[in-house]
């Protein structure tokens, strides 16, 4: 009886962001009539591009049941040096360029998670949010930098009708989906979240999962600000501020666990959608300024507290399933 | 005539004495207003406002013959009132503070009253309390009416109804809602022409401005009458109305009436090309100068008022010759061009 009542409210658990989404766009339509649009539509998933593109990255990160706190400095960081020092080259080897440092920047992250085993990702990525915030204001003196008429213009072109920042996520999305489904390194990322002893003892380098995922983490947060700068042509020092939010956020309401080993990218960027439909539903209805950080961070909570109870009654359904296992 | 002495009563030596002591000591009182130290502590630089505005003051101090420390808090509290300690520790004669936050910057001014060193606080005044510090602050309510009215009667001038859209700042600024009442006060009154359609929050951050206003153009196609409670938002604003495709000239079809804040040099740059109608300008120049105007005179032991005012102006396309040079953003407009 009890594990029949856990399982439906498992379903209603992972069931809640989608009915919540639905409710949201019902809602917002009935109050305005240009809300369910294509064009509204194109620019909800326009403006949601590069949190939902930093929020793929973190998934990886989350899926080895680490975290990532330093995803809006590395995206500050790699637009700061594209602005003040990569202003003159051809975006196709500046957004390279740019995407490297992001590696480098995640691989940093990776190197010191792995190192101090001690200290829980979350210490390590919360002293690099630090860091590299301060060297981005230092690059900067914490003035705006501009970037190039050459990169502002992306951010206003389409292809097929289609924006371009749509097209870099859509292209990041696609990938990240084949990886983490139909690879075996996207089965290990999943294995070592679940249980890194055990992953070890099967045979996988858990040190290499856990550094690949935080250079992934990197480069799509510097893509991330990629996307971002080409929309809204300048960065000041408040860019990609307290971003890491909405990208984990995003994350966790598409079912992905902050305990490790279980969600995926469709899910984020389900979650990465409905936070940007609140918000434009929010502006679109003309509701009261005041009403925004209230809506967000009751769509954080939300978040955290359904990722909390189904991974509470996941551990229940694991210890009664054993339990019948061993009476049988 | 050669054998006068003159006789010198004591009360005329003790006069005598205290004139000549006087006037003896006024170049060292001078001397000393030059050898002072003044802390700037900024919460950031994150506009050209900011930027323009510690480069005035690091000239006027040295016009003055006063030595700078400077600090940046980067809107952390809790660091600024770590840098208010540092500064008293180390003695300087008046803290110029730019705080985030109106009421935690209140434990710093006690700290400096308790120290017996001023605190001007430039351009955002604390929250009400018993402490006491000097406060210089532009008139942001009146500045941003008579900009409001400006673009009104351009409105009234061309003629038909407008919808209309405000991108207000962080709502925990004192700045951004003195702003938007004077927003309101002038819009309100003309609700026969004028209809606000969106209110978007930008909590001083150029993505959730870019978003908001996409937004709200898609709600909205037909926002015509725009203002924004900063110049920093310029670019984002630029960004969205091109891809809404209303970035159009003053007298231009399809030109959006559009109002800025603050009066920098994008805002100059605009009002030359023709796409920004009217700027409500912070005097930053004046501003300055009350603000060390009101440490000379807590030096000298006077008590200013804890609020000093700059009424600022308003810069129009009608008005640009004669008015630019007062412009803080014209000059360092002057400046880029070399």
């Amino acid at each position: 009886m009890q594990v029949g009542e856990n399982r439906t409210t498992l379903l209603l658990l992972n069931a809640a962001p989608w009915v919540a989404f639905l409710a949201v766009v019902v809602v917002f339509g009935v109050l305005s009539d240009r809300f369910l649009t294509i064009q509204n539509f194109m620019n909800i998933l326009t403006q949601s591009s590069h949190i939902a593109i930093m929020a793929i990255g973190i998934t990886f990160v989350l899926l080895t049941a680490g975290i990532d706190l330093s995803v809006g400095a590395i995206m500050y960081v790699a637009v700061a040096v594209l602005a003040l020092f990569l202003g003159g080259i051809p975006v196709v080897i500046a957004f390279p360029l740019v995407g490297l440092i992001g590696v480098a920047l995640g691989a940093m992250n990776g190197y010191f998670v792995i190192k101090l085993r001690g200290q829980h990702p979350f210490i390590v990525t919360l002293a690099t949010l630090f860091i590299l915030r301060g060297a981005a204001i230092f690059l900067t003196d914490t003035r705006m930098v501009f970037v190039e008429e050459s990169v502002m213009s992306l951010g206003r072109t389409s292809y097929f009708g289609v924006p371009w920042a749509i097209w870099v996520f859509a292209v990041v999305f696609v990938i990240a989906w084949i990886v983490l489904r139909e690879t075996p390194f996207g089965r290990q990322i999943y294995a070592v979240g679940q249980d890194p002893t055990a992953a070890a003892k099967a045979g996988i380098n858990v040190p290499r999962i856990l550094f690949s995922v935080y250079c992934i983490c990197g480069f799509l947060a510097a893509v991330g600000g990629l996307v971002s700068i080409a929309q809204v042509a300048a960065a000041s020092s408040t860019f990609g501020f307290q971003i890491e939010f909405p990208v984990i956020a995003a994350a966790v309401l598409g079912g992905t666990s902050l305990f490790g080993g279980r969600g995926g990218v469709v899910g984020t960027v389900f979650g990465a959608v409905l936070i940007q439909t609140v918000q434009s539903g929010l502006v679109m209805t003309n509701a009261t300024p005041y009403i925004y950080p209230l809506v967000t961070a009751v769509i954080i909570f939300l978040a955290v507290l359904i990722d909390g109870l189904r991974t509470s009654i996941l551990d229940t359904l694991g210890r009664r399933k054993i339990r019948v296992e061993e009476i049988a | 005539m050669s054998g006068f002495t003159p006789r010198i009563t004591r009360r005329a030596f003790t006069i005598g004495s205290l004139l000549a002591a006087g006037t003896a000591g006024l170049p060292i009182m001078v001397k000393a207003q030059e050898g002072k130290t003044v802390a700037l502590l900024f919460d950031s630089l994150v506009s050209p406002f900011w930027v323009t505005g510690i480069e005035i003051m690091r000239e006027e101090a040295a016009k003055r013959g006063w030595e700078t420390l400077e600090a940046i808090s980067n809107f952390d509290d809790n660091r600024q009132f770590e840098q208010v300690r540092a500064m008293i520790e180390r003695e300087v004669d008046g803290i110029l503070i730019i705080q985030t936050d109106a009421n935690a910057v209140i434990p710093a001014i006690r700290e400096a009253n308790a120290a017996g060193i001023p605190m001007v606080h430039f351009n955002r005044p604390p929250a009400e309390s018993d402490a006491y510090s000097v406060a210089i602050q532009a008139d942001n309510r009146a500045i941003m009416r008579e900009t409001v009215q400006f673009l009104v009667d351009e409105a009234k001038r061309i003629g038909g109804t407008y919808k209309a859209a405000i991108l207000i700042g962080d709502l925990g600024d004192v700045n951004a809602i003195q702003r938007r009442d004077g927003f309101f006060d002038i819009v309100d009154q003309n609700k026969d022409i004028i209809e606000v359609v969106s209110r978007i929050s930008t909590e001083w951050n150029a993505d959730k401005a870019f978003a908001g206003l996409t937004n709200a153009l898609q709600a909205n196609p037909d926002i015509n009458f725009l203002v924004t409670s900063s110049d920093f938002l310029h670019p984002q604003i630029e960004q969205a109305l091109k891809i809404a495709g209303k970035w159009n000239k003053r007298g231009e079809e399809g030109h959006v009436l559009f109002a800025g804040f603050d009066g920098d040099e994008g805002a100059y740059q605009r009002l030359l090309d023709g796409f920004l109608d009217a700027c409500g300008v912070q005097n930053l120049f004046l501003e300055v100068d009350m603000a060390f105007g009101a440490f000379t005179d807590l030096w000298a032991g006077e008590k200013p008022e804890k609020l000093l005012l700059d009424p600022g102006f308003v810069i129009t396309q009608d008005n640009l010759e004669e008015t630019r040079d007062a412009m803080w953003g014209f000059s360092v407009w002057k400046n880029q061009q070399g």
